[in-house]
């Protein structure tokens, strides 16, 4: 740009600036000013013309001060002009050879200063206040409510489809600007009609999305979950606006707002610490040290004097010792490291501990290499050696990758103890131990329902009403204890009551009249406690709506002989009954009993084999000549020929000459035949594929130690196939 | 003031379109139209006169932003008068927007008083 087109634009602003209306500057104008402005501030950068890409800087300035507060006033005006005018000076002054632009510039610019300010507000502070008093008169009317609820659901509902979506592509800003918009849409229809609450939630959310979208936020689990608690509380302010207008009384929407503002500005603040680290105050109460009466008091307090440490108040006040504060102090660092963590797939995570399986087994491959073993090279064997050390670790690192705390399942828990407890009247507490202990986190899910089933056993028929309990010399409130810990490779999980226990006799009664046993079987105390897992006894004399009709704790050992568990129940009269619930910590990995039926090799899980026997010839009989029966220690039990139901070579043909497995699944017990039993192993649980899904007998396979493939029996496909064989057989 | 004019509403939300009309209906303009973003509002535009247009800033598909950018660069769209609506004033849209050429914008939420004085500024200025 040369001097002379420089001058023009001025001129040309100049021009446009005269045509205005004295004191105010329309929006039009404005903007074609701002246009011109940005020419002149390019220009005057090119020649090096300092002062009047100042002056351009200072109007520019002046200029959106004008437009953000609708009009300006007479002194913005006049200081526009006087720029302008300036302007014109220093430009034509730039065609002759000295210049003088020094000091108007700088007593402009120190003007500039005083009436736009040094930060510009960000809002239009009078503008909107100039709108605010009016109100929305006309609009509380009740069919643009009726739109607003369910065009406003909707958006909620495309909310949380995108926000899945963001989790996954955390970086994607189009993920985020559809996340935006709809927030932003629901505040603006909500400022028209009146709806404050959810006016200033969306808005609050809106921010944070602003901020993410201006990557001054980075997306990670404490946005998605405050932005999900957010959409939730939307629904339910909206829901309760929807119940307002269908005339039901104005129900407190169970929404702490709040609590929710605050949350979202801890995350938008990135204090990702406040969600998983409690704050110090609240370990105080947690450890019993204060009162929640005391904290809230000291909080104020404490608000009043920022610069000074709960801890240190308390202290002060004497309503804490040092040592207690301390203790709180390492407890809450504690936490924090726990909470730096990051998320990670879990297909990866499985991903990831199936190929360390998979090395382990191929480690074993190679120690078994009778080429290695023949070896005397000392180095190798010791860098073998070493290797397999790591390998172990690893696996151990890489197993517990997916290991998380049985805390929340034990939360869950409580809530519903709560819930029931409220249900039946009874007033019942909850005591948790070692809800640290870790579990796979597939396993997780799983073990959940049958615990759920046990505690609300232990509530319905465990925990006696309050009068009962009182006198039975009781306190009023009963507990459940939970408790888990790890032993082996298992993790146990003790669901304890001190209720009035089991009635032996009247358990005992009941299997007799239902016929499940025999009158004067001569049971243990034990056994007799077992039966209650059989189907079709239920000791509870009514129905109640907590533990329902019909679904006994039959269901309850099922789902537990399906995650290969064990279930057993200790009780005393009076005092209370535990059921004792063991299951693996994952289900990656089985206990197996490695068997061989001519060249085939099996895996039976162990938690399955109750014994191993060889029968004596005497012990065996044939029913109708068909059915093989042996007999257990007094029990009459089928025989399983595993080589004949599968169609392989065995070696034995006669049962007291081979190996017998008595194999447990359910409620029904068969013997198993197979040639040798080759040793106890862990092995790695491979999935068939989908091809072989419906093949019975087997759930899936396993490369043994020796690199050959062994396929996983499943007693209970086992035991029906069996059965349709037999049935088979006899037509 | 010539309350006939046609005035065309853009908004991706429904409801926001219905408040708005409610507004402009209470301050005496009957004749709108709408439009649910920017792509939409432009092939009203192609079809029929629009004396006003009132257009939301975010909206998917295609901004009220772009919608004024592609109308001030339409020959024959280009002097309409394009009143934006904003959620607040933020100094960066606003400045953005009337370097492009807005007539006006507002600030939701607004009154119908505010946006009867806003279209008059806006005719006004247009007449002069």
């Amino acid at each position: 740009m040369d001097v002379d087109s420089l001058i023009h634009a001025i001129d040309a602003m100049a021009s446009d600036f005269l045509l205005l209306e004295r004191g105010t500057v329309d929006v039009p104008t404005a903007g074609r000013l701002l246009n011109q402005l940005e020419i002149i501030s390019g220009g005057s950068l090119e020649m090096d013309a300092e002062p009047l890409r100042r002056l351009s800087g200072g109007l520019v300035a002046l200029l959106e001060n004008v437009i953000m507060n609708g009009g300006g006033g007479e002194a913005d005006f006049t200081a526009l002009q006087k720029g302008i005018t300036l302007m014109q000076e220093v430009s034509s002054g730039l065609t002759k050879a000295d210049v003088p632009p020094g000091k108007d510039v700088g007593e402009f610019m120190s003007e500039v200063t005083q009436l736009a300010g040094d930060g510009f507000p960000e809002e239009a502070t009078s503008a909107a206040k100039e709108q605010e008093g009016g109100g929305s008169s006309g609009l509380q009317d009740e069919s643009l409510l009726r739109d607003f609820i369910v065009e406003g659901l909707e958006y909620i509902n495309e909310i949380e489809v995108n926000i899945l979506n963001l989790e996954q592509n955390p970086e994607d800003k189009d993920c985020v600007n559809s996340l935006f918009r709809p927030f932003h849409s629901i505040k603006g229809v909500a400022g028209f009609l009146n709806l404050d609450d959810i006016r200033e939630l969306a808005h609050r959310l809106e921010d944070l999305l602003d901020k993410i979208r201006k990557d001054e936020l980075s997306v990670n689990t404490d946005v998605i979950d405050v932005i999900l608690e957010g959409a939730d509380a939307l629904k339910a302010l909206i829901a309760s606006l929807q119940k307002k207008l269908d005339g039901y009384p104005p129900g407190e929407a169970e929404v702490d707002l709040e609590a929710l503002t605050a949350r979202i500005g801890d995350v938008e603040e990135g204090n990702h610490a406040e969600k998983g680290v409690k704050r110090l105050g609240e370990i105080l109460v947690d450890d019993g040290v204060i009162t929640r009466e005391t904290l809230t008091e000291f909080l104020e307090v404490a608000k009043e004097t920022p610069a000074k440490k709960i801890g240190e108040t308390l202290i002060a006040e004497g309503k804490a010792t040092p040592k207690q504060v301390s203790q709180a102090l390492r407890k809450q660092s504690n936490q924090a490291s726990e909470a730096a963590s990051i998320r990670v797939d879990t297909t990866k995570l499985d991903d990831l501990i199936d190929m360390v399986g998979e090395l382990v087994i191929t480690q074993t491959m190679i120690r078994q290499n009778p080429v290695l073993r023949a070896t005397a090279d000392e180095k190798l064997l010791r860098d073998i050696s070493q290797l397999g050390s790591i390998i172990s670790e690893l696996q151990r690192t890489s197993t517990s990758l997916r290991m998380i705390p049985i805390k929340q399942t034990f939360q869950k828990i409580t809530r519903l103890v709560r819930d029931l407890s409220k249900a039946t009247g009874k007033k019942v507490n909850v005591a948790m131990t070692g809800e640290e202990t870790e579990i796979d986190r597939n396993m997780v899910e799983e073990i959940y329902n049958p615990l759920v089933h046990m505690v609300r056993n232990a509530v319905d028929h465990g925990v006696e009403k309050p009068a009962e309990r009182i006198t039975a010399g009781k306190p009023e409130a009963g507990t459940i204890s939970l408790k888990a810990y790890h032993r082996g490779g298992t993790i146990v999980i003790e669901i304890a009551d001190d209720g009035k226990g089991l009635d032996a006799q009247k358990i005992l009664d009941k299997a007799v009249g239902n016929g499940l046993i025999e009158a004067g079987a001569g049971l243990t105390e034990q056994e007799i406690f077992r039966l209650i897992f059989l189907p079709g006894l239920s000791t509870a004399s009514t129905v109640s709506d907590v533990s329902g009709r019909g679904v006994g704790m039959d269901v309850v050992k099922k789902a537990i002989d399906k995650l290969r568990g064990k279930v057993d129940i200790q009780s005393v009269k009076e005092k209370g009954t535990t059921f004792i619930a063991s299951f693996p910590l994952t289900m990656a990995i089985i206990d197996g009993m490695i068997v061989r039926v001519g060249k085939e090799k099996f895996i039976v899980p162990t938690s399955a084999v109750r014994l191993l026997l060889r029968p004596d010839r005497s012990e065996c009989s044939t029913v109708a000549r068909k059915a093989e029966m042996v007999n257990v220690r007094g029990t009459l039990l089928p025989l399983i020929r595993l080589h004949e139901l599968f169609g392989i070579d065995g070696e034995q043909k006669k049962p007291w000459e081979s190996i017998v497995m008595v194999v447990d699944s359910d409620n029904r017990s068969k013997c198993v035949m197979v040639d040798e039993i080759l040793g106890k192993e862990e092995v790695v649980i491979k999935g068939l594929g989908d091809g072989m899904k419906k093949a019975k007998g087997v759930s899936s396979g396993a490369i043994l130690g020796d690199g050959n493939i062994g396929l996983i029996l499943d007693p209970e496909g086992l035991f029906d196939l069996s059965e349709t064989a037999m049935a088979a057989k006899r037509r | 003031m010539e309350k006939k004019i046609s005035i065309l509403v853009v908004d991706d939300f429904a409801t926001m379109r219905k408040v708005i009309r409610n507004l402009l209906k209470q301050v005496g303009y009957e004749n709108i139209v709408e439009a649910e973003n920017g792509e939409a509002a432009l092939s009203v535009l192609k079809s029929r006169k629009v004396d006003l247009i009132i257009s939301d800033w975010n909206m998917p598909t295609m901004s009220g932003y772009e919608l004024l950018k592609a109308v001030r660069a339409d020959d024959e769209l280009q002097k309409t008068p394009f009143l934006m609506v904003t959620a607040e004033a933020l100094k960066d849209n606003v400045v953005q927007a009337v370097k492009a050429g807005v007539s006006n914008y507002i600030v939701k939420p607004f009154t119908a008083e505010v946006l009867n004085d806003k279209i008059s500024q806006i005719f006004k200025k247009t007449a002069s």
